[in-house]
């Protein structure tokens, strides 16, 4: 099988916050070339490096908010996040749980940092992933899969090198843990120093890493420190990463979906007059009612 | 926010020429007549009492006009967003202290237009003064089905009018603003939005 290439190494942009309790480096789309169509099917990713937030009484985070043709992932890696959305789903994600929301037809939803976790305050690590939906299924009705840390499948790579936890998709020869729309491999390689993980996926797919802790060296030559993007070249299906020290890396791919891509604020639809029925909807009360 | 001056410039060249049939010869006259200004969010473009000189456009971004009563409690009067124009007309027209305040809620992009550019642009273009005058006549109708509005009709019927004339200001801008433009308290706006959820959830 060819090697998968790097195409670009981004390295984190300049935070901005999301509310009061997000502080993110926006990689996807407004990094350099990694707009939604070519970094599609994932349309949105938000990282909130590793930051200390302060104790406080009142819960940092976003009000509600609403989301139309997409799901919405939330990988956390430190700290604690609540929310609520008006399908009446609420619940904690804490370290390593996975919140995979399917907003489709539409949602509305806050986020907030959890009430202990505010508290006393703390070190608070999150990945927020937009995923696309095909057209035939952006106003199906939508869902929603807690995932503990505990549910996600793991695959122990040899030599005491670490795991690899399958979220979605496939790694070797375990199945991931979520259900997608569109064939999508979201794992966290959670790498000891030294330990070694291969991945293959078809050449077209978009791939993508996010170095989360600790470096990596990519197919034996590029160096690679934390909190940096690495996109690849859709072209080659195989690529090696190695850990320098203990690490974790985010590792993305997903096959496109050739289909228009209109999006304005929280809704990524396939033309503008879809736009506007978000809008419409939205403001008429279609997507339900959520207390601030 | 980047967004330069001279983009900021011809984009304001190309609205005014899809709009208002300006040739690219007649806005290299007019664009010394123009200052485009970026406008940090919370900024004052207008105080109450002064006397206003420009009207706005608004490139990128959200502006605001709103008075403030004796108890002082802000009442606003329009929200202006991309492609709007917002002024206080006692005072551009009729040189009168302002009534109103006019501020920035989103960091914006604002083409400044003085009565000098009126007048220029309206003496070498036909097209741009019957465009301007057609922006006036559709002003005054707005502003007179906002007093009827205002005068006999519901919190809801004035919401859902509100979301036809600004559909994406209700991501934009907090509830309460929504509330003051409404003229109505933001927990009746509450009240509006969750019963039309009650009757419209589910029904995609």
């Amino acid at each position: 099988m060819a090697t998968k290439n790097i195409e670009i190494v981004v390295a984190p942009p300049a935070p901005h916050m999301v509310g009061d309790g997000f502080r993110v480096h926006n990689f996807i789309p407004s990094g350099y070339h990694l707009d939604m169509q070519r970094m599609n099917p994932f349309i949105m990713m938000d990282y909130n490096s590793k930051y200390y937030f302060p104790p406080t009484n009142n819960p940092r985070g976003v009000s509600v908010h609403p989301h139309r043709g997409f799901e919405t992932v939330t990988i956390a890696y430190k700290g604690k996040v609540a929310h609520h959305d008006s399908a009446g789903n609420s619940g904690v994600i804490g370290e390593g749980d996975v919140q995979w929301m399917t907003a489709a037809s539409g949602i509305l939803h806050k986020e907030y940092h959890e009430e202990g976790f505010s508290k006393t305050g703390g070190e608070f690590q999150m990945v927020q992933l937009w995923v696309n939906l095909p057209a035939k299924d952006k106003i199906s009705k939508p869902k929603y899969q807690g995932i503990t840390h505990q549910e996600i499948n793991t695959f122990q790579l040899p030599d005491n090198g670490g795991l690899v936890e399958v979220i979605a998709g496939q790694y070797k020869d375990v199945k991931g843990t979520a259900s997608t729309f569109t064939p999508i491999h979201l794992q966290n390689a959670r790498l000891n120093k030294g330990g070694i993980a291969d991945f293959s996926f078809p050449g077209n797919y978009s791939t993508a890493l996010l170095v989360v802790e600790g470096s990596i060296k990519v197919n034996n030559t590029e160096t690679v420190a934390s909190d940096h993007f690495v996109l690849f070249q859709n072209d080659g299906e195989s690529f090696v990463i190695e850990a320098l020290e203990n690490a974790i890396v985010l590792v993305l791919s997903g096959e496109p979906i050739n289909e228009p891509i209109a999006a304005h604020g929280p809704f990524v639809m396939n033309s503008r007059a879809e736009l506007m029925q978000a809008f419409e909807d939205f403001n008429t009360g279609k997507f339900g009612y959520l207390d601030e | 926010m980047n967004f330069s001056k001279e983009t900021g410039l011809s984009n304001f060249r190309s609205y005014l020429q899809t709009k208002a049939q300006v040739t690219d010869e007649q806005f290299a006259v007019l664009a010394e007549k123009l200052k485009v200004e970026q406008i940090q969010k919370g900024n004052v473009l207008l105080r109450q009492g002064e006397v206003c000189k420009h009207s706005f456009f608004v490139e990128k971004g959200l502006l605001r006009s709103f008075t403030i009563d004796n108890t002082g409690k802000e009442h606003i009067i329009q929200f202006a967003s991309e492609h709007w124009f917002i002024t206080d007309r006692s005072s551009t027209f009729f040189h009168e202290p302002s009534d109103l305040y006019i501020d920035a809620i989103e960091d914006s992009c604002i083409v400044f237009l003085d009565q000098d550019f009126i007048n220029l642009a309206s003496d070498i273009s036909t097209s741009f003064r019957q465009y301007n005058e057609k922006l006036l006549q559709n002003h005054i109708r707005h502003l007179q089905k906002r007093i009827n509005l205002l005068l006999g009709a519901t919190a809801e019927q004035r919401y859902l009018d509100f979301i036809k004339l600004y559909p994406d200001l209700t991501l934009r801008v907090p509830q309460w603003m929504i509330a003051s433009y409404l003229g109505v308290t933001p927990e009746s706006l509450s009240r509006v939005r969750k019963e039309l959820a009650r009757k419209n959830f589910k029904s995609i």
